[in-house]
């Protein structure tokens, strides 16, 4: 058993679960973000995490534009398309209640996953740059370039999230709105506006999700949607709303799963996330961390 | 009103020739859908708790018909097999509801239940011998031997369906169901237990969309995981109901007679773009047509009697 598992492979194991647990979590701000403020489930945010990460398989394929340049290009089109789409889809049945709006991210999932499999085909692809292979050695353990860049980014990413929120004019707006909408508004914050602005950060982080996805794992059209199931499981870990919560409980769900992947066979492992995701919706709903929050 | 459409179903297969006529093979998905579609209808429409994971139930009467089948335990068209994939569903639908529907968020419950869903299939796809992996399961299909069956009993259950939502919708579960859709808070100080009965709803759907399963288990004679368990038979009742009118009682049935044509044109001319299409279905209904076909007509009348009355 020792020779099986010794410490050297389980912290490989652990690191690797860090790594792509990551992905999940800036999945799941996102989402978590547009719950905020909106109390809709996002449930589009997979595919189009999938869609940027094919932009930037064009990118580089037909424009030989390095994945990490294309970050540069594909963030602020995505961040304009977040807040398009609030205003084509959403901004009509913003106070409908939850269901349409929950049904028309599904309805626009659907549409979205099947036109990247017809414009792209159902193939699995991915990028393959001069780095992708290249491996660093730290204390003793193999960690990929591409998934330690990707790490870093994210952690960027939150980092800049994060003070958004809590240091600008908007942000400290977005914030008010999700704690307390009716008396935002009676202060003169626009619920439309301040929906754009986290349809624009929401959809932003997922640009920059699928351009990380797109350098290090190999993906296809439909796997859009398994990353919105994670997305949302990391989400629940973390308590719905919280922006550090969402991408401790992605990191958290990178780790079962690789320990999952090691311990059981691949689909199993997918089967343990939804068991762990169903029994903390049904035990602890307000996220597990909800303990160490203050209440606002 | 309503004798004359069942008349015709009925004697339908008689003036036609029922093996190779295309009417009654659309009518037989129809019914299929009209039942499942009503099953969402009760707990999605009429209960308010929008149910993502309908796909887990259709699946597992499915294959709980397709197991007792194999093992000799049930017949080809079983009562006792239907009954049974009915009960496997509604039980597991207890079982998940309680803790799911237990909470005032109704996000949660549909978010469990879209997790089910794909738990189900990963457990089926695993299942080994007993399931036969993500191959599937064959049934033996040479008791094949006439379409009429499986309209007439389609056709049932579709029946049956409806009747029983309408029903219940009478009775004073309808009564707590409705009460708890518009105001949970409201609903459970006035006494009401609101879990009872959202577990009820949930179960009771869960239980026709596990005879849909069944029924579908026979005409395919091939059970498969990517099939069963496909997020279609989660989708389409969302979508029939709504489309045509969630939480009445014909909305559902009209919305699944819309719907299953437009989806058979579109597969037949568009097979490629058939999802893409019931996707920006779905947006374009929620956006423009939220309460359903049937409500058009309900609302031109309100909304006249209001301009007479001088109403806003």
């Amino acid at each position: 058993m020792s020779d099986f598992l010794s410490f050297h492979t389980l912290s490989q194991i652990l690191i690797n679960g860090l790594l792509f647990g990551t992905m999940y979590g800036i999945a799941a701000i996102g989402v978590s973000l547009i719950f905020g403020t909106m109390q809709i489930i996002f449930i589009a945010q997979g595919s189009l995490i999938i869609l940027a990460a094919y932009i930037s398989f064009w990118l580089f394929l037909l424009l030989f534009i390095d994945p990490f340049l294309s970050i540069l290009i594909i963030v602020p089109i995505f961040m304009l398309l977040g807040g398009g789409l609030y205003q084509v889809l959403f901004r009509k049945v913003a106070y409908a209640g939850k269901n349409p709006s929950l049904l028309i991210a599904f309805g626009f999932m659907i549409m979205l996953e099947n036109l990247i499999s017809l414009l792209w085909t159902p193939n699995t692809r991915a990028i393959k740059t001069s780095y992708t292979a290249y491996g660093i050695e730290m204390l003793g353990l193999q960690v990929s370039f591409t998934r330690l860049v990707a790490f870093v980014l994210a952690m960027l990413a939150t980092v800049v999230v994060t003070f958004f929120l809590k240091r600008t004019l908007m942000g400290k707006a977005v914030r008010a709105a999700s704690e307390d909408l009716g008396a935002a508004t009676m202060i003169g914050i626009g619920t439309h506006w301040v929906n754009s602005i986290t349809f624009s950060i929401g959809i932003g982080l997922a640009g920059l999700a699928g351009v990380a996805t797109a350098m290090t794992f190999p993906f296809d059209p439909y796997f859009g949607f398994i990353f919105s199931l994670k997305a949302l499981i990391a989400v629940a870990f973390g308590g719905i709303g919280s922006v550090w919560g969402a991408l401790v409980g992605g990191i958290l769900l990178g780790v079962i799963e690789s320990l999952g992947f090691f311990f059981l066979s691949g689909v199993w492992a997918d089967g343990i996330s939804y068991v762990v995701f169903l029994l903390v919706l049904m035990l602890k709903p307000e996220g597990l961390f909800s303990g160490f929050k203050r209440i606002a | 009103m309503l004798i004359l459409p069942m008349v015709v179903f009925a004697g339908l297969p008689f003036i036609v020739d029922s093996e190779s006529s295309y009417l009654v093979f659309f009518l037989f998905v129809t019914f299929i859908n009209i039942t499942i579609v009503q099953g969402w209808n009760l707990v999605g429409g009429y209960a308010g708790q929008v149910s993502l994971g309908q796909h887990a139930f259709f699946g597992l009467g499915a294959y709980i018909t397709a197991i007792t089948w194999l093992r000799g335990l049930t017949g080809y068209f079983d009562p006792l097999a239907m009954i049974l994939s009915g009960f496997g569903a509604a039980i597991l639908a207890i079982g998940v509801g309680i803790p799911l529907l237990s909470k005032l968020r109704g996000d949660y419950f549909a978010l469990g239940t879209l997790g089910l869903g794909e738990i189900l299939r990963v457990i089926f796809t695993q299942g080994g011998t007993l399931t036969g992996g993500s191959v599937g399961l064959l049934l033996p299909s040479r008791v094949y031997e006439s379409m009429k069956p499986y309209y007439f009993i389609s056709l049932g259950l579709a029946v049956f369906a409806t009747i029983a939502i309408y029903f219940i919708i009478k009775s004073h579960i309808g009564k707590a169901l409705i009460a708890t859709r518009d105001d949970e808070v409201a609903a459970e100080a006035s006494g009401i237990h609101t879990l009872k009965y959202k577990v009820l709803a949930f179960s009771i759907s869960a239980f026709l969309t596990g005879l849909g399963g069944s029924l579908q288990a026979y005409y395919l004679f091939h059970i498969h995981p990517a099939g069963f368990f496909s997020l279609k038979w989660a989708l389409y009742p969302i979508l029939m109901s709504i489309m045509g009118g969630a939480g009445t009682i014909l909305g559902p049935v009209i919305g699944a007679f819309f719907l299953t044509g437009v989806f058979e044109l579109v597969n037949i001319w568009l097979p490629e773009g058939h999802p893409i299409f019931s996707g920006g279905l779905i947006v374009v209904v929620m956006l423009f047509l939220p309460n359903g076909l049937i409500r058009l007509r309900l609302k031109r009348v309100i909304g006249k009697k209001g301009e007479r009355r001088g109403d806003k």
